[in-house]
């Protein structure tokens, strides 16, 4: 009898589908799924721009305005997971998972950069379980999953009452007998050093009063958790308007109202640690991409990342990756954040005191950054704009002593200098082909075929902006901002197959994804020498064991280059009489008994040459 | 039979009415009846009388045929059989017992204009003289505080004897709280809830052909307010015909259109022919049909008591259309389509309403959302494929002497047709019990005590063990009420006092937004005064 009647609950419970959770009711075990960084392709995903995979979550959707919410969600990604899979990338860094300011002066927080709730998930995106079921079918599939986080500031939050009206004013002051005029606007004021200041029409009266935005339709609220309600956490000193002046680049209101952290706050640091240590936890995620990196001292990231790692580690989660982006064209700039530069004793002393267990801090900060200044320098200066190829060459020398040669303590075990996160384009720059909207079909994407080698051959992570694959050209934010779901996920298209065998060559050859670089030619000219645009770079040693691979670009657009010019030639590692191939022609080099070759390229095209014993044909 | 009087005849007995005496039926417990005795009048006399009746008759008929002779004047007729399974008020016929007054039997066919009423009006405070609200957290909860409510049921009904059919003409208008005296202003929330013709007896006495706007349901739990089994609000039609005695067989086809974009959408277009100015254009302009059939048979046991099994189903559907999700850029949307499957099976003793219905049904796609509801969370093809509900209930009532019990409760799955669970998906349930003694044949105490739970499909994320969002909540009150027309638990009018005490836990105040009160409270008061009536109203005399 009891037996009948647990089958009849059984089946009651089947025919409605009884709450199941699918074990994310469940407290998570976290796994470590990354052998080496290294070996991995990153693919960037605005979340809300890739697939829409639960309609149920389409909240304010405006298919016709790519400023506001278009309908992508986490289901979307892990439907598509098959086409992410068959092109190749074995990592996904996803948008912010946050709840955000819903919209503010009609652009919504579709990015993930307003952050009002640090705690909740984007609703928009989907709840916990979507995210955990994102996690799991990626682990499941050997792909990893990267958060953007972001810890400068959060969305726009509150406004400062500078004219003390009790009401938020956009407004032009003035006596036309005078001709002084006073343009502001008190969601987002300009700098000032002494913290934004009210005034009467008798003067200054001190530091002005920060009100809180309260509309619920829109989401802003005031910032949970309860931490981030608290005016005192805020800088409160008004919009950066000079990024070189390092008061306002640290304290200032990111452009648009985001209003900045005081991240030097103990409270602040720890709350942070809590926050997005507590995202891995609930996730089982395996990085963070983590946003506005210049903008926030460093004695917040030598916490932050050594606090996290610590607390990662403890339950498993050893070779947890944390990159960042440093929009700057300096590379001791970008490597300031990664290098292991350790404080004199006084500030570490004082950083010290934060510390609620007494662990000692060390210089130890990011595991790797975006390489902004390769892309400015390279990708645009040279792939796109067929610059010298020297200036290459000069960059990757100051990389050791940039960004540092010291991996961090429970960390990925990276070197900076040896991963950077290298790219093409990304979300807050032009896609590649929007700079080239003026040339013919064909001439753009060669150009993009050959940056797109370039990409996968460095040294470094490589990560490969969505839709790039897809050939997307979009300008500026948000016209870069495309619908993948609009290209139909084609797996068909030139590009698309392009970018899957690079990455297929990489992961055929260890040299590619592990071994050291060494430029064995590069060159200043740019016009009709013969070896203009030439750039030839070995990748072999490090940790590839006795793998070799010898990449030669031509980044001349105009004509056949080769790798000698007079006197000057190529000399490269690979021992005379080394006979090598070049996967894509299969045309055979040897190396000459003087260590020399010579290898010519088209226009715009590119050799990887491989020893004919490694070769492996048909990739 | 002719009748001799009009008028008489609601409270003759009737052909499909049981003609026994009281005295020989069951005897009643609580209302003794005098001894009969043998007769003491003439039969002479009896004869003489008669026969004087006769002429009587005799001369109204020639009078009628003296007067024009159509239109035909309606006749009074015996009504069809009733249905003795039926919760509220629809006790088991038993003319004559003291179960339940005339008024609360269901009205005759061919008595011309009639009205019928339901109706509540319930007024109270919480303990900081905030109104009275309905504090359930089940899609369905305790009736007892739910807000004032009217219906107001204007009815003809005539007698064809060309045809032999019967017409009944049904009006049907509602009004929903505040009334008047709650806020001083001219407005009210008008709904006409019924508004159809129905035909009996053409071509076959066993035929019913109704065609209107109606609320078209069958059982209801008194308790919940709630009609667990079938409940449509439609305009269309529909057939009935009785087999044998007691099987009958319901067939009904509706329309309706609810006001979302998931069925109606307008854009503003420019006038045509080179005007100025803009017009609105439906771009989605779908509506929902319903079909519905239902088997209902009465096995009788004993004297008065029987076994009622139902067998009920529906079929939604809507046909493809298109939203206009920006100016000039549209979206498919798929045809959709939606089953209900359930049943019933009921058991009555014929004596005070005692009775005991179960129900179970199961719906998917659109009929998972109900007949008036859009569906949302939509699955990935945009439609409410997946969605479905699983419903069990159970309601009953008990009456001995001076006691009775009422009871109502349901359990409830419903998932959405979204991947994945979210808010909206929930499983819920309710137990409600309300004994009642009544003291002498005036009135009486009831105690209603409730149980509810319900369940999101919604993790607390707070940290990294998550637990799914659960509520409860307990209720007990106490109702003392007047009762004009003596006992019974389905004997109204009432004139009522009422205290509830309700008890939620936090899972329970977490469904409440910030602020709201049920968010802030866990214990929570209302004291109110309230009245209740129903009488000769066909929406809760089904027959």
């Amino acid at each position: 009898m009891k037996r009948t009647h647990l089958i009849l609950l059984s089946a009651l419970a089947s025919a409605g589908g009884c709450m199941d959770f699918g074990g994310y009711d469940e407290p998570i075990v976290l796994s470590q799924e990354v052998d080496d960084w290294r070996n991995e392709v990153i693919y960037q995903i605005l979340v809300d721009r890739f697939d829409n995979g639960d309609p149920g979550n389409d909240f304010g959707v405006r298919g016709d305005d790519l400023a506001r919410y278009q309908g992508g969600d986490w289901k979307g990604i892990e439907n598509r997971l098959s086409y992410l899979q068959e092109l190749g990338v074995t990592a996904l860094w996803i948008s912010p998972v946050v709840k955000n300011v819903d919209t503010d002066a009609n652009f919504d927080g579709y990015h993930g950069y307003w952050s009002q709730n640090f705690e909740a998930t984007n609703p928009h995106f989907g709840d916990l379980p979507a995210l955990r079921s994102l996690v799991d079918a990626a682990h499941e599939r050997d792909m990893k999953i990267v958060i953007d986080i972001v810890t400068n500031h959060v969305g726009q939050a509150f406004y400062y009452d500078m004219n003390l009206n009790g009401v938020p004013d956009i407004t032009l002051e003035g006596n036309n007998d005078v001709g002084e005029f006073r343009h502001y606007t008190e969601y987002d004021p300009d700098f000032d050093p002494r913290g934004v200041q009210a005034f009467t029409s008798l003067g200054e009266a001190g530091p002005a009063p920060v009100v809180w935005q309260y509309d619920p339709a829109t989401n802003h609220l005031p910032p949970q958790p309860a931490l981030f309600s608290d005016p005192a956490i805020y800088n409160r000193k008004g919009r950066t308007v000079n990024f070189d002046d390092p008061d306002q680049l640290l304290h200032g209101d990111f452009p648009g109202g985001l209003k900045d952290i005081d991240t030097t706050r103990c409270d602040v640091k720890e709350q942070f640690v809590d926050i997005y240590a507590g995202w891995i936890e609930k996730t089982n995620a395996d990085g963070f991409r983590i946003d506005t990196i210049k903008h926030v001292e460093y004695e917040f990231w030598r916490y932050f990342t050594q606090r996290v790692r610590t607390r990662l580690a403890e339950q498993g989660k050893t070779n947890f990756l944390m990159f960042g982006e440093i929009f700057d064209g300096r590379d001791d700039l970008i490597g300031s954040f990664t290098k292991n530069d350790v404080p004199d004793a006084d500030t570490l002393q004082r950083e010290q005191a934060c510390v609620p267990d007494g662990q000692p801090l060390t210089g130890d900060q990011l595991d790797s950054a975006f390489y902004f200044s390769q892309h400015f320098q390279a990708v645009r200066g040279v792939f796109q704009d067929a610059g010298p190829t020297d200036q290459i060459r000069a960059l990757w020398d100051q990389r050791a002593e940039n960004w540092g040669t010291e991996a961090m303590e429970n960390s990925t075990g990276l070197i900076p200098a040896d991963a950077p996160i290298n790219f093409l384009d990304n979300h807050d720059v032009a896609r590649f082909l929007f700079w080239l909207r003026d040339r013919p079909d064909s001439e753009r994407r060669a150009l993009l075929h050959n940056a797109l080698a370039f990409l996968f051959f460095a040294q470094g992570i490589p990560c490969l902006y969505y839709g790039t694959e897809q050939e997307f050209e979009g300008g500026n934010d948000p016209a870069n901002r495309e619908r993948m779901w609009d290209t139909g996920f084609d797996t068909s298209s030139e590009t698309f197959l392009w970018t899957k065998r690079l990455i297929a060559l990489r992961n055929e050859y260890p040299s590619l994804r592990r071994g050291g670089v060494q430029v064995a030619y590069s060159t200043s000219n740019t016009g009709d020498e013969p070896d203009a645009g030439i750039l030839a770079f070995e990748r072999a040693g490090g940790d590839a064991g006795g793998s070799y691979a010898l990449a030669v670009f031509n980044t001349n657009q105009d004509h056949d280059s080769t790798t000698r010019n007079g006197d000057t030639a190529m000399t490269v590692l690979a021992p005379a009489g080394t006979e090598l191939v070049d996967v894509f022609s299969e045309d055979r080099y040897t190396v000459g008994s003087d260590g020399t070759l010579d290898v010519t390229v088209g226009p715009v095209g590119r050799a990887l040459l491989i020893p004919a014993a490694e070769y492996e044909p048909g990739i | 039979m002719a009748l001799l009087f009009p008028g008489v005849a609601a409270a003759q007995p009737t052909a499909d009415e049981p003609t026994v005496a009281p005295a020989a039926s069951e005897p009643s417990e609580d209302a003794p009846r005098p001894t009969p005795s043998e007769p003491t009048v003439d039969p002479a006399e009896v004869e003489a009388l008669q026969k004087r009746i006769e002429d009587l008759e005799a001369r109204i008929d020639a009078l009628a045929t003296e007067e024009a002779p159509a239109p035909t004047p309606p006749a009074p007729v015996p009504p069809p059989p009733q249905d003795p399974g039926s919760a509220l008020p629809t006790p088991p016929v038993e003319s004559g017992s003291d179960g339940d007054a005339d008024h609360n039997r269901p009205p005759n066919y061919a008595d011309g204009f009639h009205f019928g009423s339901y109706g509540r009006v319930a007024i109270g405070t919480d303990a900081k003289g905030r109104p009275g609200r309905d504090g359930d957290i089940v899609a369905r909860g305790s009736r007892i505080d739910e807000s004032s409510y009217l219906e107001l049921e204007l009815r003809r009904e005539d007698y064809w004897e060309k045809t032999g059919a019967y017409t009944r003409i049904v009006s049907t208008l509602a009004v929903a709280a505040p009334l008047f005296h709650q806020t001083g202003e001219f407005a009210t929330n008008l709904g006409m809830r019924n508004l159809y013709i129905e035909e009996s007896g053409l071509g076959s006495d066993r035929l019913r052909i109704w065609a209107g706007s109606r609320m078209y349901r069958g059982d209801d739990i008194y308790l919940l307010d709630f009609w667990p089994l079938d409940n449509l609000n439609t305009i269309g039609g529909g057939v009935s015909y009785t087999f044998l005695d007691d099987l009958t067989v319901k067939l009904h086809t509706g329309i309706n259109q609810p006001q979302h974009p998931f069925f109606f959408q307008t854009s503003p277009r420019p006038l045509p022919l080179g005007q100025l100015g803009e017009t609105q254009v439906a771009i989605n302009d779908r509506q929902k049909f319903i079909s519905s059939a239902r088997i209902s048979n009465i096995f009788p046991i004993g004297d008065g008591g029987g076994v009622k099994p139902v067998l009920y189903g529906e079929v939604h559907y809507t046909p493809a259309a298109q939203q206009e999700t920006e100016v000039r850029q549209f979206q498919d949307l798929p045809l959709d389509t939606g089953f209900l499957l359930g049943t019933q099976l009921g058991f009555f003793t014929g004596n005070r309403s005692t009775h005991l219905n179960l129900v179970f049904r199961y719906a998917g796609g659109l009929a998972a959302y109900g007949e008036f509801n859009a569906p949302t969370q939509l699955g990935p093809d945009r439609s409410s494929s997946g969605a479905r509900e699983v419903l069990a209930a159970a309601s009953g009532n008990y009456e001995k002497g001076p006691f009775g019990l009422l009871f109502g409760s349901y359990w409830r799955l419903f998932r959405n047709a979204s991947d994945g669970l979210d808010v909206d998906d929930l499983g819920e349930g309710i137990v409600i019990l309300r004994p009642t003694v009544w003291i002498g044949d005036g009135g009486g105490v009831s105690v209603e005590g409730s149980y509810q739970a319900q369940r999101r499909g919604v993790l607390l994320n707070q940290d990294a063990d998550p637990e799914p969002q659960f509520g409860q909540m307990g209720r007990v009150g106490i109702i003392p009420f007047l009762s004009p027309g003596g006992r019974g638990n389905y004997q109204r009018p009432h004139l009522r006092l009422f205290y509830l005490l309700s008890v939620r836990d936090e899972g329970a105040q977490r469904l409440y937004a910030r602020d709201d009160v049920f968010s802030l409270r866990s214990i929570d008061h209302y004291v109110g005064l309230g009245a209740e009536w129903w009488f000769g109203s066909t929406s809760y005399f089904r027959d």
